[in-house]
């Protein structure tokens, strides 16, 4: 129990006061999704019922403008998947699961110790995986132009995925849903492994001893693990949603939540997790060019339902499913064999490689995210003071602020914010490469020819996208 | 942090700031001139996309629409209009002159004394994709671009750097 800490981590439980009693309350989650369902709803609403114009519903400057960026450039980078903890998507599915909102049931029929309804079905083994939530989110970008501009596409897509969760939930034990399909929590796992919180374990061997295994299993004072991974043994954050049940139900008071350095982890363990890292920077660099560009076909191409130019919009998504399954990925699997063979030595198998270095991607990829997001908030970000007045866009005037004329926040200065983004990405890609090359080869100069080409590739990659943000 | 890694992280940041001052000598652009350009502006893009000048050069433009009311938002430059479709005048303010009233002019004028890339964007709300009508003026020599590609090469070369040096471990 008294376990050192591992260097670089702070126990939060412990020295943040009061944060282990608001964490360990059983009513912590219900009250923190409460209201957040009530204004996931309310958009939902807005989306069906309020003005079809984009910036005047709040819908869409809510959801795609202000929570994306908080999601993608805070409460990633600073807080995992804290967005998980408060999701209200899977409530109704969760809720018809246990029947309580907020206490614990124990006993048959179930999962582990705790009593739950629904056919508790396994997930598909050849499934369980991300590639489900590579291909959704990869679709839905596929139409993010209507997906982004429309407020009744939103309300659509965003009702479905609460039908969605909920039938799932019906059929398959605990979290199936928001482990592997939900096309959010795709990345959300990928870029969390950067983030500078963690939930884990105080000490091992406490864990090794317990017999209970109550994080996993459930018990009185807690639910087991809804995310289907066993939190004694977590050593990367990309499946941990932070619902804090672990630290409810261990019954040796060893969970805890820690700080750490930012990029501390960017191991990635499989071929999906590659491949989403792959599309979400291919995602980047496609959204930078036909969101941010100023060339007026490519947005033509990416809004067909308006353009009527389906043609070109077939030439939109076939580019952007090769470049990001296809392009990116065989880029990596180049530099890769390049630099184990430039090693000189039987390090790794290529596997190895191509999994290992790809996870240079996890720093750049958020650094790329985050640099295309902050033009979008300091343009945008006015239009919150018009929607909150009057959010499904009908003439209310409820705060005073539904006039106010569109103010954009110094977007000048977003050049500098980007480089200073992607120069931040870029270190924290050397640094990913150049640990796993070192962890591989036992000696520097075998490292340094390893990870040289993935390296210069990554250069290049952030140079890009400085050259289009700022060139 | 050791002396030793002190040397080591001070030494990178000068390897990454020579780089980005090397990217930022780009050479000075061409003498100032006049440059009068016609754009049009449609949902959701304006053409020519991008504007390239020189620091220092007076740029005459005319913008018509082709559909419906647009605007042209330049930041930095404290210029906004609106476009009328048919209307051979373009309604001109300037946001940072609270009160000021509308000016109807036949071409934006202004003087590019500022260098690196700004986005001039519709202010107007003209459909579904208004937020993402925009376009690009260049204004050289964009020393920003030259610095941030500069210093990219320099935190490469400070992790070759980093990663060749003979000390042993390789943390």
């Amino acid at each position: 129990m008294n376990a050192p800490q591992p260097s670089g981590r702070i126990d939060l439980l412990r020295t943040v006061p009061g944060l282990k009693w608001l964490l360990t309350r059983r009513w912590f989650q219900f009250a923190v999704v409460l209201p957040n369902l009530a204004f996931f709803y309310l958009f939902i609403i807005a989306g069906a019922f309020g003005s079809p114009v984009g910036s005047r519903n709040i819908i869409i400057i809510f959801v795609w403008i202000l929570w994306w960026f908080l999601l993608i450039a805070v409460m990633v980078p600073f807080a995992s998947r804290v967005w998980c903890t408060v999701c209200p998507i899977p409530f109704f599915g969760e809720w018809y699961q246990r029947r309580a909102l907020v206490g614990v049931r124990v006993g048959r029929p179930g999962v582990g110790r705790n009593r739950m309804w629904g056919f508790n079905r396994h997930w598909p083994r050849a499934l369980s995986n991300i590639w489900l939530q590579n291909l959704g989110f990869l679709l839905l970008c596929t139409f993010s132009v209507p997906l982004l501009t429309r407020p009744i596409v939103s309300a659509i897509v965003l009702g479905g995925l609460v039908l969605l969760a909920t039938v799932l939930h019906v059929i398959y034990r605990q979290r199936a849903f928001c482990r592997y399909v939900c096309p959010i929590g795709g990345f959300l796992s990928l870029y969390s492994m950067c983030s500078m919180v963690e939930v884990r374990a105080r000490n091992r061997e406490t864990c090794d001893e317990c017999t209970d295994k109550s994080c996993l299993a459930g018990g009185v004072t807690g639910w087991g693990c809804p995310w289907h991974v066993y939190p004694s043994k977590l050593d990367r954050n990309n499946y941990c949603g932070l619902c804090m049940e672990c630290l409810k139900s261990c019954t040796h008071d060893n969970m805890t939540i820690r700080a750490r350095p930012f990029g501390s982890e960017t191991a990635l363990k499989s071929y999906d997790e590659a491949w989403k890292a792959f599309i979400m920077i291919g995602l980047a660099l496609a959204y930078s060019v036909a969101l941010l560009g100023p060339w007026g076909i490519i947005k033509d191409w990416a809004n067909p339902t308006e353009s009527g130019k389906w043609g070109g919009f077939a030439l939109y998504a076939g580019a952007l499913w090769t470049l990001t399954l296809a392009i990116v990925p065989a880029a990596f699997y180049a530099a890769a064999r390049l630099g184990r063979r430039l090693a000189g030595e039987p390090g790794m198998t290529m596997k190895e490689a191509f999994l290992g270095f790809s996870g240079v991607l996890v720093p750049l990829g958020l650094a790329a995210w985050i640099a295309f997001s902050i033009p979008l908030i300091l343009v945008n970000g006015s239009y919150v003071l018009n929607v909150i007045s009057d959010p499904l866009g009908r003439g209310w005037d409820l705060l005073g602020t539904a006039h106010t004329p569109w103010m954009p926040f110094h977007p000048e200065y977003a050049s500098f914010l980007q480089l200073a983004v992607l120069l931040t990405g870029l270190f924290y890609a050397l640094r990913s490469g150049w640990r796993f090359a070192g962890e591989r080869y036992g000696d520097r100069p075998a490292a340094a020819r390893a990870v040289a080409p993935v390296a210069i590739l990554s250069t290049a990659v952030a140079a890009g996208f400085l050259w289009m943000f700022v060139g | 942090m050791t002396a030793r890694r002190v040397f080591h992280v001070a030494g990178a940041v000068i390897v990454v700031l020579a780089g980005a001052a090397a990217g930022a000598l780009l050479p000075s652009a061409a003498p100032a001139q006049e440059r009068r350009i016609q754009m049009t502006a449609r949902q959701y893009a304006y053409d020519p996309p991008v504007l390239h000048v020189n620091r220092g050069d007076t740029v005459r433009l005319r913008i018509r629409s082709l559909d419906v009311i647009h605007g042209f938002y330049l930041e930095a430059f404290d210029i906004k209009a609106s476009i009328i479709p048919d209307s051979p005048y373009l309604e001109l303010t300037h946001p940072s002159r609270k009160g000021e009233r509308v000016e109807k002019v036949e071409e934006l004028v202004f003087v590019a004394d500022k260098t690196g890339k700004f986005r001039f964007r519709c202010s107007r709300v003209c459909g579904n994709m208004h937020p993402f009508m925009q376009g690009e003026l260049i204004v050289a020599p964009n020393r920003l671009a030259g610095a941030g590609i500069g210093a990219c090469v320099g935190l490469l070369a400070a992790a070759a750097i980093v990663a060749l040096r003979r000390d042993p471990g390789l943390s």
